[in-house]
């Protein structure tokens, strides 16, 4: 197995193209893409403006309290004309007791500036509520530090309310685990390339074992994978400052057992495919259809079509993004992430058991 | 020292190989002749044990290679009909990681890689990458890498396919040597019967999957000791003249070639005469008449009616 592996590796010194080309995608599609996403180290401009015959009010200095976001105040026209023109994708129209949302466009930022907007005006028309009955704003913000009981509330990916969304990290994480399924097929590539050229028949005939022979060639495209993954992780929490929370224990396993299925979705591939053209064909179209369905692109949980929506529970992508959000945004570990580790374990299991067999057969 | 026992290997309902059964003792060199799609190299695939046979069984030193594979891998070198090398990687490289897989490793890797670099010819290139090489260059990497870990039986499925005469007269005299001089076993399959009757003691000759005569060269040549083949070459059309000729009592088989048809005639015929008279009566130029003894084609020919290359 170790002499098929480091074969794998001074084949790949002598054509380090590939899988550099990949890695230097992953790195410009994120820096691009999370450089323009709010969140993190950025502030998002938030306009606002009063409804038609009332006042802002204190709501403006109120949104404007979290260092997340800046505030800018426009007049109803001004607002629609900047939509309208694109200018702006979206504005909050004020009133004394409520808000809008005026947005031309779909938008990834429209479910954060609602949750934010949400929970300001709900905190607020609370207390106000409060001063109605009497009870001092002072006295309860004081009793609010303190409170007789604590509420924690906990995220439930697909559920009724809030999902987690760090703009930053969806791309991060969506980028990475798209761009490292190319790099680990078109690796894989190597298997079916050998298949075709004699040297896989060559190796089954010398005293190696077969499962060495297969071994070996999945070891270096799963550590290719992992190394992938790792290193651009590394980058772009230590050099670009994303908010990157979690404990390397745990994300190495979430990794590792990703990388896992994917070699193993690759194994079944080859098994399926007659010709490495065939193969080269089926990898984008499989990779990017993984990564549109499991959350690679956008959150999965904003997808509103029900038949869409279930399909993400059939792909690998959606295991480890969802893990990885909880463990970075949460910092969850490698328990509260068991189940997304054991499917994503099973789907390699099981996909690797198919795949071999299918190419067993064919030879 | 190799066996094979009613081999049989059926693709989809369709038999490749149908009952073949073949040996080879210790120092001989076997060819395996046939034309393309005979079922050779499947037979070859079975005896090294890449391919599984439907029935039948192959031994090596009497362990069978289907039951226990394992234990006969290091004896063989296979040498396939394909380049199989990894073109990224140079000659040196190559033949260096066949020889780690087959355990060799330190001094004696190193000596057995200088040592058959050597034997192929490309000592001063083996440092160079093998998708810089030419076919002929690669056809001598890929038996090199068969020979680093020095096997018993040496299995050639065509490694001479599609080379220059001159890498292939190199090919044939390294086999030649290594039978002849260093005792090796060699099974040589080819569908080029000069190379077959350069390099084989003893030739099996193989059509749509079956064994249809084997023995040494002037055994097989012996089935048309009756015979003898009159070439003829014309110039311009001459189909009824060789129409005609098929019909005559004294020959037994017409060949329509390039440039005329080979007769197979019996031994002594005397049909010179005939077929200068009636190629004269219709007009026919012949430019050339050649009377031989059989070769292995005729023989191949006189079995299945075929040419060998068809």
């Amino acid at each position: 197995m170790i002499r098929v592996f480091t074969l794998q590796l001074k084949r790949l010194r002598r054509r380090p193209f590939l899988v550099l080309s990949f890695f230097g995608l992953t790195v410009v599609f994120i820096m691009f893409m999370g450089g323009s996403q709010p969140g993190g180290s950025q502030q998002a401009d938030i306009a606002v403006y009063p409804a038609q015959g009332e006042e802002t009010g204190a709501w403006p200095e109120l949104l404007g309290e979290s260092e997340r976001f800046t505030i800018t105040e426009l007049t109803q026209a001004e607002a629609e004309e900047a939509i309208r023109s694109g200018d702006r994708t979206i504005a909050v129209e004020l009133s004394e007791s409520n808000y809008r949302i005026l947005t031309g466009v779909e938008n990834e930022l429209y479910p954060l500036i609602d949750s934010y907007v949400r929970q300001v005006f709900s905190e607020e028309l609370r207390l106000r509520e409060a001063e109605a009955s009497g009870v001092g704003r002072e006295d309860l913000e004081a009793a609010l530090e303190n409170p007789v009981l604590q509420t924690d509330t906990s995220y439930e990916a697909g559920g009724e309310g809030d999902f987690l969304y760090d703009p930053q990290l969806q791309v991060l994480f969506g980028m990475t685990l798209f761009f490292v399924m190319y790099t680990i097929l078109f690796s894989l590539m190597n298997t079916a390339s050998e298949k075709r050229a004699g040297t896989w028949d060559r190796l089954i005939i010398s005293p190696l074992r077969k499962w060495q022979v297969y071994a070996g060639h999945m070891l270096y495209c799963w550590l290719i994978g992992v190394v992938q993954i790792l290193i651009v992780f590394f980058l772009f929490d230590v050099a670009f400052g994303y908010p990157l929370a979690a404990q390397a224990g745990p994300l190495l396993l979430i990794t590792g057992v990703y990388v896992f299925a994917v070699v193993a979705f690759g194994m079944l591939l080859i098994g399926l495919v007659r010709t490495p053209q065939q193969l080269q064909a089926a990898i984008p179209i499989s990779a990017t259809a993984m990564a549109m369905l499991g959350g690679a692109f956008w959150p999965a949980e904003i997808v509103s079509n029900v038949i869409v929506s279930s399909l993400k529970f059939a792909v690998p992508v959606y295991y480890a993004i969802d893990a990885l959000k909880e463990m970075a945004i949460q910092g969850a570990g490698a328990a509260d992430v068991l189940w997304n580790i054991s499917v994503l374990l099973a789907f390699g299991v099981l996909l690797m058991g198919a795949g071999i067999n299918l190419m067993e057969r064919r030879s | 020292m190799l066996e094979t026992e009613q081999l049989v290997r059926t693709f989809k309902g369709k038999t490749a190989v149908d009952e073949v059964t073949l040996y080879l003792e210790k120092g001989e060199s076997v060819g395996l002749l046939g034309p393309n799609g005979a079922g050779k190299s499947t037979t070859i695939s079975m005896i090294s044990s890449l391919m599984k046979p439907t029935s039948g069984d192959v031994r090596i030193h009497g362990i069978s290679t289907i039951s226990e594979p394992q234990k006969i891998r290091k004896v063989l070198g296979v040498v396939p009909q394909e380049i199989a090398l990894y073109e990224e990687l140079t000659a040196e490289e190559n033949v260096r990681f066949f020889g780690k897989v087959y355990g060799l490793k330190g001094e004696a890797l190193k000596q057995k890689t200088a040592e058959v670099l050597a034997l192929v010819g490309l000592t001063e290139r083996k440092d160079e990458r093998v998708d810089t090489y030419s076919g002929g260059m690669k056809r001598r990497v890929n038996i090199a890498a068969a020979l680093l870990h020095e096997p018993e039986l040496l299995i050639m499925d065509e490694p001479t396919v599609g080379i220059d005469p001159q890498s292939r007269s190199y090919i044939l005299e390294m086999i030649r040597t290594l039978n002849r001089e260093k005792g090796m076993t060699v099974l040589y399959t080819s569908h080029y019967m000069e190379e077959v009757e350069r390099l084989c003691d003893r030739i099996y000759i193989m059509d749509n999957g079956r064994i249809i005569a084997s023995g040494t060269k002037e055994e097989l040549k012996q089935i048309l000791s009756d015979e003898e083949t009159i070439v003829v070459e014309t110039a311009g059309e001459a189909a009824a003249f060789f129409e005609e000729a098929g019909r005559h009592e004294k020959v037994r088989q017409v060949v329509l070639t390039e440039n005329g048809a080979k007769l197979m005639t019996a031994k002594g015929a005397r049909l010179l005469g005939w077929l200068f008279q009636e190629a004269e009566s219709r007009g026919v130029t012949v430019t050339n008449v050649n009377v031989q003894t059989p070769t292995l084609e005729d023989v191949f020919l006189h079995l299945t009616g075929r040419r060998l290359r068809d």
